[in-house]
């Protein structure tokens, strides 16, 4: 593409003119007196005398460059004003001081609505022309690539996207980006919260997809979000189509969910024996034997939590996990694992120190998945631990959440693995090689508790060990946004897509 | 009323006997049947305590004798039912059947002395009518 050469810089443009105009103008004036001169020598009004000459010439050239002087000075204040403001608006880096247009010269010389002109068409055709160019050639480039780039107004409204962004009409008309974001941590969500609270902001989410698995060109994202507040193009987030490298995974969970719910048969036949065999047989076990029960039933029990966590992160990736809000003790769900989490550190030789007083207040939750958020953390803490090691379990009340702690004095994690602790089938490199897990039952414990209303996060240092917390509601500061129900014992559930559902009385195992 | 009679409906012939005997050395009188139709017969016939179904029977499906059951009109109106399953159903299936049910259990998160104790539980909540 044929391309315009400058070699001089707008900046330079005032010195240069400036420095050939006072050459004209002494050229000029030294000109025109020897001109003047010689007619008047010609016409006899000064005599041929050196001195008189001399004089006449020095006096002519004085007057005439005096006169050209002010002509000049009239002339140029407005032109070297101009050139400043060009200068000031032009890309270029300069140290100029804009000429204001309210100043007295401005005023005075009529150049102020000039200087307000050139300001706006500075400010509204930045960057230039080449630079348009450039941005055209950047919009192409962006419209053949498979990531793509979103602008959206402060209203979440999207005023540019590229070929390949995901995107939809909504029912209203307007335009929005298709992803399948968790209610807890949406771009719509963070958007409306740093609209309100941020001039700046940014944010990275991994792993989102445009729609629901088993729908067909369902792609997967990384994305990057930046908001500036007041600017033309307030939030641009960058899609980065991951799916070549996340959908094999995702394919991978869809068999393996598959194999879990077969190997549930199997599994209720062993664990169901062994705890049959186990009662019928108390007593006359010695302690070596019962040893050995209790690391069969402890893997077994393991083996039903994996499952239990596939299948549930296969459903939460297809939207189809449910998650029943009733009112619950912390207490009472600890006390459904309690057995089998003694019985997992007594076989590791690990101390199971439990501190959940009776007098918490009731937290909205579900029986079935928290105990599975327990199990889950309770057993990461056991298996990272040292021999002989104490995992203490402490729940504490606070405004209007309960938190529990699982704090172990294990092997802890470098922050580059806490940073990705919760991501699906993460598993460190030392963990891989340690211990078995499937990188699915701390992703799974997230989404849980974030489809609960409650936080989850971890504090970790290497060779000291880690705590994991995790909050929920209590079920006084939720009670009022529950449907009321017409059946007499009242249940709430709650999809992850954020619905309230009337549900009626059960219990879950 | 504290339970005492059970009639479960279970095919599979492991778990089946785990349970029955599990029962039965607690103290319950178990009645064991192996196909959905025979299952919904004997729930006719014979007033029962507690009524464990699974979903995929043979001959007819657990959702169905509960239709049959609780359906139009509740047949049992003193028994308590537990469904008792693996299969992994859609929530619009499990939720109608949740809403005629007093449990809703998956065999594989269970144990038998954890169905026991459940059972207990029952026993301490109101008469259901």
């Amino acid at each position: 593409m044929a391309t315009i050469k400058h070699d001089q810089m707008v900046k330079d443009y005032w010195n240069s003119y400036q420095s050939r105009a006072w050459i004209n103008l002494i050229i000029w004036s030294l000109g025109i007196s020897f001109v003047v001169m010689v007619i008047l020598f010609l016409s006899a009004i000064i005599k041929f005398d050196l001195i008189a000459l001399g004089v006449s010439f020095l006096i002519l050239a004085v007057v005439f460059l005096s006169l050209k002087l002010l002509v000049f000075e009239i002339l140029l204040v407005p032109l070297h004003q101009l050139a400043d403001a060009l200068t000031h608006v032009s890309d270029e880096p300069n140290a100029v001081e804009p000429p204001h247009p309210n100043s007295k010269h401005a005023r005075a010389n009529g150049l102020a609505p000039l200087l307000e002109l050139i300001y706006k068409l500075g400010a509204n055709y930045d960057p230039g022309v080449k630079q348009s160019a450039k941005q055209s050639e950047v919009e192409k480039g962006l419209h053949h690539s498979r990531s793509s780039v979103v602008i959206c107004s402060e209203n979440g409204e999207v005023t540019f996207a590229s070929h390949a962004a995901p995107i939809m009409t909504d029912p209203k008309g307007r335009i929005r980006l298709k992803l399948q974001f968790s209610d807890s941590d949406s771009l719509e969500k963070w958007a409306s919260q740093v609209s309100a609270d941020d001039v700046r902001a940014e944010k990275n989410w991994h792993r989102i997809a445009s729609d629901p698995v088993g729908v067909e060109d369902r792609r997967i994202f990384d994305i990057a979000a930046s908001y500036e507040k007041g600017s033309e193009a307030p939030f641009v987030i960058m899609l980065i189509d991951q799916t070549d490298s996340y959908q094999p995974e995702d394919d991978q969970l869809d068999f393996i969910a598959f194999a879990a719910h077969e190997l549930r048969g199997p599994v209720t036949v062993i664990r169901g024996y062994l705890d049959v065999l186990l009662q019928e047989l108390d007593g006359n076990l010695s302690n070596d034997h019962r040893q050995l029960f209790d690391r069969l039933a402890v893997s077994a029990n393991r083996l039903s939590g994996y499952i239990a966590n596939i299948l549930n992160a296969s459903r939460y990736d297809q939207r189809h996990m449910r998650i029943q809000l009733v009112e619950l003790s912390v207490g009472s769900v600890y006390g459904l694992i309690k057995d089998d989490m003694e019985l997992r550190a007594s076989i590791q030789n690990r101390l199971l120190a439990v501190d959940i007083a009776d007098n918490l207040p009731t937290v909205a939750a579900d029986a079935s998945t928290l105990s599975e958020v327990l199990s889950n953390l309770i057993d990461n803490a056991l298996k990272y631990s040292h021999d002989g090691g104490t995992v203490t379990v402490k729940a504490t009340a606070s405004d209007q959440f309960v938190q529990v702690d699982i704090i172990d004095q294990g092997i802890g994690m470098p922050p580059s693995v806490v940073a990705n602790l919760f991501h699906k089938f993460y598993r460190s490199h030392r963990s891989r090689e340690t211990v078995s897990g499937s990188g699915i039952g701390l992703y799974i414990s997230k989404a849980i508790i974030e489809s609960c209303g409650g936080t989850i996060d971890v504090r970790s240092k290497e060779g000291i060990g880690t705590t994991i917390s995790f909050t929920l509601p209590t079920y006084s500061s939720v009670a009022d946004k529950l449907v009321e129900s017409n059946h007499s014992n009242q249940e709430i559930l709650l999809t992850n897509r954020g619905g309230w559902i009337q549900n009626h009385n059960k219990y879950r195992g | 009323m504290k339970i005492q009679s059970i009639l479960f409906v279970e095919d599979d012939r492991y778990i089946g006997e785990m349970y029955v005997r599990s029962l039965r050395k607690a103290g319950y009188d178990v009645d064991w049947m192996v196909d959905g139709a025979d299952g919904l017969v004997a729930a006719r016939n014979k007033s029962y305590d507690l009524i464990m179904l699974d979903i995929m029977l043979p001959e007819m499906r657990g959702s169905d004798i509960l239709k049959a059951l609780r359906g139009k009109e509740d047949l049992v109106p003193n028994t308590r039912i537990i469904v008792l399953t693996n299969f992994d159903q859609d929530d619009e299936s499990r939720l109608a059947m949740e809403h005629d049910v007093d449990a809703y259990l998956i065999k594989a998160e269970i144990t038998p002395r954890k169905l026991i104790e459940m059972i207990g539980e029952l026993d301490k909540l109101p008469p259901r009518k």
